[in-house]
């Protein structure tokens, strides 16, 4: 409690406009230690800008802030305007997010700068023209800029002027807003290092805001999640981008370049627009959700040391496990071990990959974890239910496999229609219409056309993309939350490879199922993959995240397989 | 109702030989439905004097009792194909069902099933049906269920490895997957496998069961009031020194030429849709 210097407890800014009431900031509270880092992340329109200003105390009617903003022991917010100003510039600064408008356009950069000194210290005169120098220096400006005005400045060199006034009290508590927005990259890199400078040298505390992953990766020590107002993760930065525990987290994530440069981008799906005090502010967008979501508002809670997360569901849930997988085939007296004791775990909405040579017992242990397999030993668990026989796979919401080769996956003698609609006849799910809409749906969503004479064709009329694509519509109409892919396009061409995967990772980013994708393919693994499991001769030899596993292998094999195909 | 289009259409495909086949059975079909109109004798009671040669009034002659032959031929061919085709789909239907389930099932049940199969297989059947064609008495009813009884393990055995290919098939594995039993696999799943393979063995055993009918009636152990081929040439050989006359030239001649007839067109049929099936497949 000595430490922390800035302590902020139920924020909540609410801007009122006609009828309308936006909460903007919902009940947040955290600490801040002296001489700490500390990032606040979201997309925009996620309330990190109005957190800033209300720890600044700069929201004026019609906006109405409530909850407590302590500096040390001092509530700040029953200040009076007059006391505040005491600590505001002086003990907490703000580096506003960089736009022309935000320095006064008739002013140099040095009587910009000066009017800071001016206002907010005792120094004056010769002084105070000497501290600008000082400043100017420190943020790496030539002296001989501070005649210019602003409009001839570049960004970066903006960035940078507005850091020097931020700096012109020696404040305790920096808040840096967006730094590098509209950054180039040269121009981005040399702002984060000279803040991270800054902050060692000056041993100010550090808040950073910014929607830009590698920025807070580099700048704080700590980071939390912001959405909708509402802090749905918070935890050491390092662990965060590593380990998402919130669904929202992960998309922001995926969506940065920079963590993972080799996948295909995919933003998370849907707009933040959840304006209601009830329920999970990311209940529209999460795939994961249950009913309870709607009605309760999750509750930042811890779930490791150092984590907190703001789910009913505890985080990202783990979806299946298998444990101790074991199995052997008898050949001729010759038992070979197609699967080893193999352990696996598949989060919900994850795409897991599950590299290794032909032979190695991936598919196989496809077929285990989709109960079509029966096991030798082990077991697996799917949501928390064990998996036996075709526990998982006859139910809506559970496991779908998609298999290797599209012309025995699918009934030549069949309609398209009556393919895609077999597993609800099996399971007698809805009426005739209603299977028939289900039906057009789904060859909707594999791009296929869902008219009356496309459906009544025999499958044997369609080539081979176009039968796997119509597999996958079958077990799309099942709405799976994992779909195991055995090798789905390695008997596609290339282009028809192209189509079908992008299709069906389009498919699992917006319907947000997880996916076992299972290749022998380094490359595609590469573009797709959330998490890689390598497999060798029946065992699982390595695992981790994409770039882990690409950039650094740890075994000998999956070195070779790295350097062989890549 | 499906099906009967399926098979339209693939009588189109037939070639001449094919199309001679359908054509021959059909005739014969058309004989033996029409029996009664086609001939102007009875076939059971004499009409003329006996041996009659070939001749305006008795196209084919009489036999030794003055019944006239063309219409006991046109009577016979109402036996031959009730006994020919009801054997075929009665060891159809019952091969192919015992086939799926012992396909489906597999394991011991497939097991057992097979050994069953193989034992039917090794019996000699024309002593065995001799046997229980003496036993059972002789009707037209019998002989097709004995005929039946020796003729089921073809389609079984050929539906049995269908079976076992189709559910390696992965379309089948997801339809386990969804929860799919026997009769959903088998309706949606096996049937359109197996029927090209069925037909095909359906018609095989069609012209097996004639010539087992007419081997049965030749020996005596047939029906002796169905008036069968068969039967006729049992009557003519059995008639002294028939071949030391002419009479032998239309009594034995026409019911030999018959069978022959039916049984080849049977086998055109079948080895055109034999082709039709393997070039589709």
């Amino acid at each position: 409690m000595e430490h922390s210097i800035i302590k902020v407890e139920n924020l909540s800014v609410c801007y009122h406009s006609d009828k309308i009431r936006t909460r903007a900031v919902n009940n947040v509270s955290f600490n801040l230690d002296r001489g700490n880092s500390f990032g606040i992340i979201g997309e925009s329109g996620s309330g990190k800008t109005s957190m800033a200003m209300a720890m600044m105390g700069l929201l004026k009617k019609p906006a109405t802030v409530d909850g407590q903003v302590y500096y040390g022991n001092k509530d700040l917010n029953s200040l009076s305007e007059k006391e505040r100003n005491l600590y505001r510039w002086g003990k907490i600064a703000i580096v506003f997010q960089n736009s022309l408008d935000v320095l006064n356009p008739v002013l140099t950069v040095h009587e910009q700068i000066l009017e800071c000194i001016l206002r907010h210290t005792v120094l004056a005169g010769q002084e105070a023209d000497k501290k600008v120098v000082q400043l100017l220096e420190l943020v790496g400006l030539d002296a001989g800029w501070n005649t210019y005005y602003p409009y001839q400045l570049s960004g970066g060199m903006r960035q940078r002027v507005l850091l020097a006034m931020a700096l012109s009290c020696d404040p305790e508590v920096l808040i840096v807003d967006e730094p590098t927005t509209a950054l180039d990259a040269v121009a981005k890199d040399e702002i984060t290092r000279l803040l991270a400078r800054l902050q060692r040298e000056k041993k100010f505390a550090l808040i950073v805001i910014s929607h830009e992953m590698q920025i807070i990766a580099r700048l704080a020590n700590r980071v939390m999640v912001m959405y909708c107002g509402h802090i749905v993760e918070e935890g050491l930065t390092k662990d965060v981008l590593e380990n998402p525990m919130h669904t929202y987290t992960r998309g922001l994530i995926h969506a940065s370049p920079s963590i993972n440069p080799y996948r295909d981008l995919w933003g998370i799906p849907g707009e933040a627009d959840r304006n209601s005090l009830e329920g999970c502010p990311f209940y529209d967008r999460c795939n994961q959700k249950v009913s309870e979501c709607k009605t309760k508002l999750p509750q930042l809670e811890y779930i490791s040391i150092e984590r907190r997360v703001a789910c009913n569901r505890g985080g990202i849930a783990t979806l299946l496990i298998g444990r101790g997988i074991h199995k052997s085939f008898a050949f001729k007296g010759k038992t070979v071990k197609a699967c080893d004791n193999c352990d696996l775990e598949i989060r919900s909405g994850e795409v897991v990959v599950l590299i290794g040579e032909s032979g190695s017992g991936k598919t196989t242990l496809a077929g285990i974890l989709s109960g079509v397999l029966t096991v030798d030993e082990g077991e697996v668990v799917f949501e928390g239910e064990k998996v036996k026989g075709n526990s998982a796979t006859c139910r809506k919401n559970g496991i779908q496999i998609v298999f290797q080769d599209p012309f025995t996956a699918t009934n030549e003698h069949l309609t398209i229609a009556q393919v895609v609609r077999e597993p609800l006849d099996i399971l007698k799910i809805g009426t005739k219409d209603e299977r028939f809409d289900k039906v057009r749906q789904a060859l909707k969503d594999v791009q296929l056309p869902g008219d009356e004479e496309f459906i009544s064709r025999k499958c044997h009329s369609l080539s081979g993309g176009q039968r796997q694509r119509v597999a996958i519509a079958r077990s799309l109409v099942m709405e799976p939350k994992l779909l195991i892919a055995d090798e789905i396009s390695s008997m596609l061409d290339p282009s028809t490879q192209a189509n079908v995967l992008r299709l069906l990772k389009g498919l699992q980013n917006s319907k947000g199922f997880a996916m076992l994708y299972i290749t022998h393919d380094l490359a595609l693994a590469r573009k797709i993959a959330d998490r890689v499991y390598v497999m060798y001769k029946g065992r699982i030899i390595e695992h981790g995240s994409v770039v882990d596993v690409f950039d650094s292998p740890k075994e000998s094999y999956t070195n070779k397989l790295v350097n062989n195909s890549l | 109702m499906k099906y009967v289009k399926h098979v339209m259409i693939s009588i189109k495909r037939f070639n001449a030989m094919g199309k001679i086949g359908v054509a021959v059975v059909l005739m014969v079909l058309f004989l033996g439905i029409f029996s009664g109109w086609l001939s102007f004798h009875p076939y059971s009671i004499p009409s003329g004097g006996s041996l009659e040669a070939p001749g305006a009034v008795h196209w084919l002659g009489t036999d030794d009792l003055g019944i006239d032959l063309w219409a006991q031929i046109c009577f016979g061919a109402r036996i031959s194909i009730i006994v020919g085709f009801g054997t075929a789909f009665l060891a159809g239907i019952g091969g192919s069902i015992i086939g799926i389930f012992s396909g489906y099932s597999g394991g011991l049940t497939d097991k057992i099933i097979m050994r069953i199969t193989d034992m039917v297989i090794v019996l000699p059947d024309l002593p065995m049906m001799i046997v229980l064609g003496a036993f059972f008495g002789p009707s037209v009813r019998n002989i097709i269920i004995v005929l039946a009884l020796f003729s089921w393990t073809v389609p079984a055995r050929i539906v049995r490895s269908k079976v076992l290919s189709v559910k390696q098939e992965n379309y089948v594995t997801a339809a386990i997957s969804y929860g799919a039993g026997f009769w959903h696999l088998t309706l949606r799943h096996f049937l359109p496998n197996i029927l090209p393979l069925v037909m095909v063995s359906v018609i095989r055993l069609t012209s097996r069961a004639i010539v087992a009918e007419a081997g049965l009636a030749f020996l005596g152990l047939g029906d002796p009031t169905s008036k069968s081929w068969g039967l006729i040439l049992n009557h003519a050989i059995n008639f002294r020194g028939i071949y030391f006359t002419d009479y032998w030239k239309w009594w034995v001649v026409s019911p030999i030429t018959a069978i022959m007839l039916l049984v080849t067109a049977i086998a055109f049929i079948s080895r055109d849709t034999e082709r039709i099936i393997n070039s589709k497949a």
